[in-house]
This record gives C-alpha cells, structure tokens and sequence, in this order.
C-alpha cells in the first residue's frame, strides 16, 4: 500500500539537473518520516550506476529508487517539472533524455517494488495520462488521481 | 524440445519481471508449454550461452551472441498494441527454432 500525500507532489517545479529533483523529492518523504535521511544520497548513487530514464511519449519520465532499507513507510513522490531535466536511458545509458515527470519510488519490501512498478507502467505507456498528471497544479488533486490509477488495478 | 528464453536486466527493480510474466501468458496461451522464461542479470549472460535460444533485453547489449535478441522496452512502456507485436514477434522465433 503505497502512501502518496499531497506533500509529496512537485508541481510545475524548477530543478537544474537529475540530483537536485531527486533531492527535493526524497526530502518530502523525509519529512513525512516515510524514508531515512539517506534515501535521497542512495537514490542518486544508484542512479549512477543504474539510470532509470523512459523514453515515454510524448515526453520522457524517471522512476528513481533505492534500496528498501531506507524505506520506513512505502511512498509514492512526484515532480512535474517546469523545464525538462537530463536523466539517462534506461534501456541505453550513452542516451540522455529530456525528462518532463519525475516518479520517486520508495518500497519497503522487495515484492512490493515489482507491483509498484507493474501498476506505474500502466500510467507511463499512457500518453494521455502523462499529460494529464503534468498539467495538474493542485497537490490534493494529484496525489488523489495518482491514488485512483494505481488502486484500480489491485 | 524444451527451449530456453532470457530475460536480462541491470539490477534492482527486476523491470524484466514484467516482461517474463507476459511472455510466459502468451507462451500458456499458445500452448507452448516446454519453453522456460527466465529473469537474468545482464551480468549472468554468458553463463547462458549455448543454452539459451532467445535474449529479451531491457537494457542496451553491447556484445553479439549467437541466439535472436529483442528488445523487451515495450513490456514496461509500450501501448497495448506494441506489446502485443512484440510477444507476436517472441513467438514467432521460438516456433521457428523447430
């Protein structure tokens, strides 16, 4: 069960490179208590190593995460930015994409990632809704359409 | 014959554990029941070779092997209508391996 509050949504958020969304991001679910202070330096390293940039349409999104030992409470963060951020592909790490939705996953328990992932996917193969996540600019409603997608399909 | 089909990934998330669970439901529907789909690092890959008839990727290859590869992409972002072209495509190696 994903907890995904309305502190945890970005919108319309100005960021200079891939570190500092997911900063920003992780902070909001520290804040919450739903992650370890290191969560967002353990995120980024592992972007590092493991970029986890989507060529979607019709723009590009990431899905940063770490480890679930940081994770006290399973959470959903999401940044829609103003102006697009370079995250390298996942499928193809030389590819640099411009990067318009920033997904912050954070699951406590292995199992949980997958199924996350596997209901976000259904969001990220969707142009329409990726459009439409962008251009909300109320946190409440946010959080609330994301809460909807991802539980219609448990 | 049973057949062998790789589904690599990087690390972590397993973004290959959709797409081997699409596979093997397009497998079971196609009655292709000898055929195994298994989830493998990238890493692991050459400890397959000589086994493995088919590599799914997630993630860019930079080497040759000596067996089909496909892009596995489109389980985890493509439309309905993409994966379905790809498990189309899946099949359509496996039946002609015989």
């Amino acid at each position: 069960m994903l907890v995904i509050d309305p502190s945890f949504m970005l919108l319309n958020h100005e960021a200079s490179d891939a570190e500092a969304v997911i900063h920003a991001l992780s902070e909001r679910l520290f804040e919450y208590g739903a992650v370890k202070e290191s969560y967002g330096e353990e995120t980024i390293a592992r972007e590092r190593k493991h970029p986890t940039g989507l060529p979607t349409k019709p723009f590009a999104i990431a899905f940063p995460h770490a480890e679930a030992e940081g994770v006290e409470q399973s959470s959903l963060a999401v940044a829609t930015l103003s102006s697009p951020v370079r995250f390298l592909n996942m499928g193809d790490p030389d590819e640099a994409l411009d990067v318009e939705i920033v997904f912050l996953l954070a699951n406590n328990a292995p199992e949980e990632q997958v199924q996350a992932l596997r209901q976000l996917a259904l969001i990220f193969s969707d142009t329409g809704k990726l459009l439409h996540l962008h251009n909300l600019d109320s946190k409440k409603l946010a959080a609330e359409w994301l809460r909807q997608e991802l539980l219609q399909t448990e | 014959m049973g057949r062998l089909i790789v589904v690599a990934c990087g690390a972590g998330i397993n973004t290959s554990t959709i797409a081997e669970e699409m596979i093997r439901n397009r497998l079971d529907e196609e009655g292709l029941e000898d055929v195994t789909v298994k989830r493998i690092l990238m890493a692991d890959i050459d400890g397959f070779v000589g086994q493995m008839d088919l590599i799914v990727s997630m993630m860019k290859i930079y080497r040759e092997f000596d067996v089909p590869q496909v892009k596995g992409m489109p389980f985890l972002i493509g439309t309905r209508e993409e994966k379905d072209v790809l498990l189309d495509e899946i099949v359509k190696i496996i039946r002609s391996l015989d």
